[in-house]
Parts: C-alpha cells; sequence; structure tokens
C-alpha cells in the first residue's frame, strides 16, 4: 500500500510538553482515604466524648482502645455505658447512612450526567416516608421499633419498581423517562404524606410523622446497625466494582458500548445498588437532605470525576460529614436536640449556593 | 477523460484511468478481489422502527486500507457503521472480522465484548462532552485491554501520551472536556479510538468539527495507523475531495443501497454525484495530488421545466475567458448554451469543453476558416438568443464579430473594467488588435442593439422569454 499521502503533511508537533495530568487513581484514592479516616476518627472520638453528659477525651479514648482490645478502659463505669450503648451505635449509624448518601448521590449524578441528581431523584426517599407514615398511622411502628425501618425500607423499594416500570414502558429503556418518572411518584407520594398529616387527628402521630421526615438518629441502637451496615456496605462494594464503567457510560452510552461495556447491566446494577442503599439509609434515619448531592460535588471539585476515587471518597466524605451534623446538632442546642436533616440542609443549602455562585464567577 | 452532454442534459463524465495518477488505486482493487479482507460485511441489512435503513449492503476492507463511504444526509452511513460497530441490532446479515463472525456490541459476555472492542474501534459523530480530563478519556481507551480490577499502568499511560502527541492534544491534556471547544474534543476522540488499537478503524464524520488544517492532519493519522498497524478503516465523509484523496476505495450510499463502489476515480461520475447527492457536478483531476477533484456547479433540480432556460438555446460569440462565466450562469439556469469559435487553448474553450457545451473551434492563431465559420453561423442561426461578449478580437478571431453583425437579433455586452493601460484600448473599452475594424464593427452593433451589463444577461433573456408569451406569464418565479 503505496497510496500514502503525505503531500501537504504537517507534521504535528510535539514539542509541546506533557503536563502533569494529576497523580494516579490508587495514590488519589490513598491520599483521600487517608485524610478522610483520619478526621472521621477524631471527630467520632469528639462525638464520643460530647453531649448532655460529658466525657473526658482520655476516658473516651481509652474506652475506645479497650473496645478493640488494646489496654484497658480507665474510664467510669457509666461514663463506658453511654459511650457503648448510647454514643457509639449513633456515630456508626450516622457514618454508614452519610456514607449510603453520599456514595448514592455520586452514582445518581453519574447515571443522570448531571450534578444536581440526588440519591432520592427516581423516588425512594419520598417512598421510604411514605412506608414511615403508613407505619406510624396504623400503629404498626408501636408494635415492633423494627417496623418503622422495614415498612420504610418497603415503601423505598415499592416507588423504585415503579418508577422502573414506568422507564421501561413500550420496551425501552429511557433515562430520560425514568427522571421524570421520579418526580411524579415522588410528588404523588409527597401529597399522601400530607394528607395523612392534614387528616389525623392524632396529634402525636403527627408529631412523629414530622418528626421522622425531618431526618434524625436519637432512636439508633446497635440493632440498627447491624440492619443497615450489610445493606449498605453490599452497595457500596457493588458500585465500587463496575466504577469504571461508569466512568465510560458518563462519556457516552455508544462509546461505552463500543468499547466493550455491558451497559444495560451496569447501568441496572448501579440503578438498584443506588436505590437499596438510599432505601436503607432512609429506613434508620428519616429524609436527611443535601448530604447526597453536596459531597459527590465537592470530592468531584477536589479529585476530579474518575468514579474509581470519587465513589469511595464520596462515601467516606458523605459519612464524616454526616457524623459532623449529627453530633452538632446533638450540642448546639443542649439539653434539646435539632434534628440531623435540619442541620443539613440549613448548613449544605448555604454553602453548595456558595459553590454555585463561585463556579459561576470562575466561568464568566 | 472526456466530457459529454446526454439528451436529458446530464452532464457525463468518459474517464479513462490514466496510468499517472491511480496506480495506487488499481492496485488496491486486486487486493480487495484476493478477498483478505480484515472486515467484511455480507448483505447487511438493518431496520430501525420498522423502517429499512440500511439495505442488503456488502462491502470488504483489506489491511492497509481506507475505505470512504459517502452519501447525502439520511443515505444510511451512519446506521451502516454503528451496525458494524454492533451499536444496532442488524436484522439480518453478517459482519466477519478477521474471520471471526460477532454477534452485536448489544450481546454477549463481558470478556467477548472486549475481544470486541479490541477489534473494532467506533468514533461516532459527535464528540460528548463530560467532566473528565482530556489525559483520562484517552486512557479510557485501554478499558479493553484490562482486566476487571486492573488500573492503567505506565505502558498504558505512555501509549496515552503518544497518541495525544500526534492529535496535538497534549496541550490541554489536564483540562475537562467539558471545556474544550467541538474540534478540540473531536481530537480527543480520535486519540482514545487510536489508544485502543483496533484492527478496524470505524470513523463517522471524523473531520466533521475540524478546521482544514486538522482535516489534513486527521486523515493523514488515520492513513499512518492504517499502514504502520496494518490495520483497515472505514470512513464517513462529507467531503468528496477529501474522501477521493485519502480513501482507497468509496462506497456511495443512496437510500440506504450501495449505488457504487471503486476507486474514487470509478465511483464519483456527474451521474452518481446526481443521483446520490443531487447535485450537478464535475469532476477533474486534482493539479496537486492527481485525485479526483469535485467541483459544485450546482443544485439539481428535480423539476426541470421550472428552469427559466429550459428548451432555450443562447449561443455565446466570446474568446479569451470573456464567455466562461455567462456559460456556468446559463447552464445552471437551464439553457442550452452553444459557443464559437474558439482557439484551442483559449479559456473559453476550456470551460466550454469541461461544461459539454456544442461549440466551433479552430486552431489557436490561425483564422476562421469558411467551413468553420459556417458551422458556426450555423450553431448562431439554431439558437434563440445569440449574444456578443465583450471580448478582445485579433486578426483571428475577426471573423465571430462580422458573424455577429448578421443576426437578426443580438444581445451585446459592455465590457465590464473600462481599463486604459494598453495601447490597444479604445472607445468601446475592448481590445482591439484589428486596426480598428473590430471596433468599427462593435460600435454598429452597439447602436443597431444597444448594449447591456453582463450582471443584467438573465434579466433580460427572463425578459424576452415572457414577451414570446401572450400575457406575459409569470415565467421569472
Amino acid at each position: 500500500m503505496q497510496s500514502r499521502v503525505f503531500l501537504l503533511a504537517i507534521e504535528y508537533d510535539s514539542s509541546v510538553k506533557r503536563v502533569s495530568t494529576g497523580s494516579t487513581v490508587l495514590r488519589r484514592l490513598f491520599v483521600g482515604s487517608l485524610l478522610l479516616v483520619s478526621a472521621t476518627i477524631l471527630v467520632a472520638i469528639v462525638a464520643a466524648s460530647v453531649g448532655p453528659f460529658t466525657v473526658p477525651f482520655t476516658h473516651t479514648v481509652s474506652t475506645l482502645l479497650d473496645l478493640i482490645g488494646i489496654g484497658e478502659s480507665i474510664a467510669k463505669p457509666t461514663e463506658q455505658a453511654i459511650i457503648q450503648s448510647i454514643r457509639l451505635p449513633r456515630i456508626f449509624l450516622a457514618f454508614i447512612v452519610g456514607a449510603a448518601l453520599g456514595i448514592s448521590g455520586g452514582i445518581m449524578q453519574g447515571l443522570f450526567r448531571n450534578s444536581m441528581a440526588d440519591p432520592g431523584i427516581i423516588g425512594v426517599s419520598s417512598g421510604g416516608a411514605t412506608g414511615a407514615v403508613v407505619a406510624i398511622a396504623s400503629g404498626a411502628s408501636t408494635i415492633s421499633t423494627l417496623f418503622l425501618p422495614l415498612f420504610a425500607f418497603i415503601g423505598s423499594a415499592v416507588s423504585m419498581i415503579v418508577v422502573f416500570l414506568i422507564a421501561s414502558a413500550g420496551g425501552r429503556f429511557s433515562m430520560a423517562t425514568l427522571l421524570l418518572g421520579g418526580i411524579a411518584v415522588s410528588s404523588f407520594l409527597g401529597a399522601i404524606t400530607t394528607a395523612t398529616i392534614i387528616l389525623t387527628d392524632d396529634l402525636n402521630v403527627q408529631r412523629q410523622i414530622i418528626f421522622w421526615i425531618a431526618g434524625g438518629f436519637d432512636t439508633a441502637r446497635w440493632e440498627s446497625v447491624r440492619i443497615a451496615a450489610p445493606i449498605i456496605g453490599f452497595g457500596v462494594l457493588i458500585a465500587i466494582f463496575v466504577a469504571r464503567d461508569l466512568n465510560l457510560l458518563l462519556v457516552s452510552e455508544d462509546e461505552a458500548r463500543a468499547l466493550g461495556v455491558r451497559v444495560t447491566m451496569v447501568r441496572n446494577t448501579l440503578l438498584v445498588s443506588a436505590s437499596l442503599i438510599t432505601g436503607a439509609a432512609v429506613a434508620f434515619s428519616g429524609i436527611i437532605a443535601f448530604v447526597g448531592l453536596v459531597i459527590p460535588h465537592v470530592v468531584r471539585l477536589v479529585v476530579g470525576a474518575d468514579h474509581r476515587v470519587l465513589l469511595p471518597l464520596s462515601a467516606l466524605g458523605g459519612g464524616l460529614f454526616l457524623l459532623i451534623a449529627d453530633t452538632a446538632a446533638r450540642v448546639v442546642l443542649s439539653p434539646a436536640e435539632l434534628r440531623v436533616g435540619v442541620l443539613t440542609a440549613l448548613i449544605g443549602a448555604p454553602f453548595f449556593i456558595f459553590l454555585l455562585v463561585r463556579s459561576r464567577a470562575r466561568l464568566l | 477523460m472526456t466530457l459529454l452532454l446526454n439528451r436529458d442534459g446530464v452532464l457525463r463524465i468518459e474517464t479513462s484511468i490514466d496510468s499517472g495518477t491511480s496506480v495506487a488505486d488499481s492496485a488496491t482493487a486486486d487486493g480487495a478481489a484476493a478477498n483478505t479482507g480484515v472486515l467484511r460485511v455480507e448483505n447487511l441489512t438493518t431496520e430501525l422502527d420498522g423502517k429499512i435503513i440500511v439495505d442488503s449492503v456488502s462491502l470488504s476492507v483489506d489491511r492497509g486500507e481506507v475505505v470512504g463511504v459517502v452519501g447525502a444526509n439520511g443515505s444510511g452511513k451512519t446506521t451502516l457503521l454503528r451496525t458494524v460497530a454492533g451499536l444496532v441490532d442488524r436484522t439480518s446479515g453478517d459482519v466477519v472480522v478477521d474471520g471471526v463472525s460477532f454477534g452485536t456490541a448489544r450481546s454477549g459476555v463481558g470478556s467477548l465484548r472486549r475481544e470486541r472492542a479490541r477489534m473494532l474501534a467506533y468514533m461516532p459523530q459527535l464528540a460528548e462532552s463530560h467532566p473528565f480530563t482530556a489525559f483520562e478519556s484517552v486512557l479510557m481507551g485501554r478499558y479493553p485491554h484490562l482486566g476487571r480490577f486492573e488500573l492503567e499502568g505506565p505502558n498504558d499511560r505512555e501509549l496515552a501520551w503518544q497518541a495525544m502527541e500526534r492529535t496535538s492534544t497534549v496541550e490541554f491534556a489536564d483540562r475537562k472536556l467539558d471545556t474544550l471547544s467541538g474540534g478540540e474534543r473531536q481530537r480527543v476522540v480520535l486519540a482514545r479510538v487510536l489508544v485502543q488499537q483496533a484492527d478496524v478503524l470505524l470513523m463517522d464524520e471524523p473531520t466533521a468539527s475540524l478546521d482544514l488544517r486538522h482535516q489534513m492532519l486527521t486523515m493523514d493519522l488515520v492513513r499512518e495507523e492504517v499502514s504502520e498497524r496494518n490495520a483497515g478503516a472505514i470512513v464517513i465523509l462529507h467531503d468528496l475531495s477529501l474522501a477521493a484523496r485519502y480513501c482507497d476505495r468509496l462506497v456511495v450510499l443512496h437510500r440506504g443501497k450501495k449505488l457504487a463502489e471503486g476507486t474514487p476515480w470509478e465511483v464519483l461520475t456527474p451521474g452518481n454525484l446526481r443521483t446520490a447527492f443531487g447535485i450537478e457536478g464535475l469532476v477533474e483531476p486534482d493539479p496537486v495530488t492527481g485525485k479526483p477533484h469535485v467541483l459544485l456547479l450546482g443544485s439539481e433540480n428535480s423539476e426541470h421545466q421550472d428552469l427559466i432556460g429550459t428548451g432555450r438555446t443562447v449561443h455565446l460569440i466570446c474568446g479569451a475567458g470573456s464567455g466562461r462565466e455567462l456559460m456556468h450562469q446559463l447552464r445552471v439556469a437551464g439553457y442550452e448554451v452553444t459557443a464559437g469559435v474558439l482557439g484551442t487553448g483559449d479559456s473559453d474553450r476550456e470551460a466550454a469543453e469541461r461544461l459539454g457545451l456544442r461549440y466551433v473551434s479552430a486552431p489557436p492563431f490561425s483564422g476562421i476558416t469558411d467551413e468553420q465559420h459556417s458551422a458556426h453561423m450555423e450553431l448562431m442561426s439554431s439558437a434563440d438568443h445569440v449574444v456578443l461578449c465583450a471580448m478582445a478580437v485579433g486578426m483571428n478571431n475577426v471573423r465571430n464579430v462580422a458573424a455577429a453583425s448578421s443576426a437578426t437579433d443580438l444581445i451585446v455586452i459592455e465590457p465590464s473594467v473600462r481599463e486604459g493601460d494598453s495601447e490597444v484600448e479604445t472607445d468601446t473599452g475592448v481590445a482591439d488588435f484589428t486596426d480598428g475594424i473590430a471596433t468599427e464593427l462593435r460600435r454598429s452593433l452597439i447602436e443597431k442593439f444597444g448594449e447591456i451589463p453582463e450582471s443584467t444577461l438573465l434579466f433580460e433573456l427572463a425578459r424576452s422569454v415572457s414577451d414570446t408569451f401572450s400575457g406575459g406569464a409569470d415565467v421569472v418565479d
């Protein structure tokens, strides 16, 4: 084949220096995790110490070390009991719920190619709220403390399945219909929740529903952690497993397919696992706004869009953030408690507005 | 190469491939016949929503070969490429890569899909915008070469850097794709395609949003890649001259069917241009590369009756480039055009030859013989209008002006620029090398018929047409 046409061939310019394009995936992941995990441990020590009953830091640290088998606690038995059975489960639950919201926010933003997407975008949160409302209004929640999260989780799952069926109508799956279906189902379920609050005569039921919707960890027990952790942990692992495929999916479905990605399988896996972990989070915490929206956004600004780094760090970042928020919610109005869902929105929304304004200012 | 005008007024080219221009082309054609193709597409049919978009198309690509696919919008080019890439389910037919018949990219287990992606690289028409950096997106081309949990190693990064150097995208390696222009994004996607190191490159308008320099750079790269790695490529292109220049073979699609296939010279004929694109075009050798170069004359009008000049003949008395422009304009307006008497080597004669006009020719500077003169008179008398162009007159062609004098109705074109730098400049503004004979003749003609600027000729002709119809029908529209 000698028909190469180089008559007017232009030599490409190889004089341009290769710039640094940031560190490798492993390095970013390692450094990010190290920072976030250390920060989380520090915050956890503070969180275990502060509250209506203050425990000295030294006592807290020695108690925690004792728990993982190092040394012996120097704390008083009351202090140990408070840390072990009241504060630690709450710390763990806040962290895993934050991690769940952070990672599923990152997944949804990737799948919908929109950094405005949040974990509840396909109706999972409002489904959970409706399930909780049913449990409270029917009195089921008084029978067993596990009925409330169970009903909420079932509500999440049912609304997710309904939205999925809407998006698959006519045999062809559409992300746009999924989004619109999610919005429609959310409004419908929201109306049911509001109607229940208005129509019920029992003021206690009303108060419980409003409390639950505002989100909080005041009912956290080791049992909640034991149920929520495996579900959320499983979802997080699955998501990290297909993180690289999500990268290609975000570039373009066609290109991902042409490069050998099993697009439908990856997308459905991610949608289901994100919804599953959001459902589990909502079931044990109520609705906590803005974590799933803000955290992946901030993490992306720092480490870039590669989901192999973004998703794990969004989980760690979400956990840390919610732990801080919950600790703050416990102490700012002490001995009264502010609902953590209220606090995240109070902090999250202005912070998000700040980010939006700053990125616009940079564009102009 | 000869140009003929057939009775439908369709321009035809009859080409004898001269050895100087297409050695490579004919060599390739021989290679294809040996059927050693790295990619074979057999009777491929694709339906979208029950409508047949690609209709039993067969083609093959050899190693080291670039095959261009051309055709109008909606002719099925993109769907053909996407079907071959496995992005669209085919209705029937087969796609065989290196002897292996693959299912589509929508089916099969992950490892088979990745194997497929190592053999076929697809470059989409539109380079999507996304939040990854250019370097990250180029590195993604390594996906089919990596295991499930394998991270990109130094080798992959080196390949990505090389591809970025070749596509001159290094300078924005760390910029996010959504901050780049369309053309820059397209080059990043090209780098990603190179990094994929596939056996067959499937490229959908890789030059669409590129400036001229990068169009050539891109096509040079495709050729380089194909010959160095012994790969094959199918490239969809809209610029026919670019396609002719860089492709070994071309396939013309028309309404989903293969209209023609072969070397650029075989395929780019005015007839095919007319059928596939609805354009009136001329094909001539590129003065530099010798490859076919497509000249556009105008868009083909499906209802010729509507053209103002249809069925009417205009005779041009011209020479030395004074009539070229009018020949084109009149042809596009649907007139049959004749000309005379034109000397060999005269630029008006070349234009008439290319356009396939009937004309009387004479050897250069030798004067017009009686025979030629009477042939000329005959052409004049059979024309509906006779036009005398503002041409320079010498002893050799003074008989043309004399012939004009015998016309019963004549349109005289006034010279566009009356510049007075020549000693033969006359008061009529036309150069005269005949000691005033030509000027005398021209002046008397202007007295008799008047003089109009070249730009108003078509209006003048249109008016005379409407005058011939009683009531002055709305012809101009």
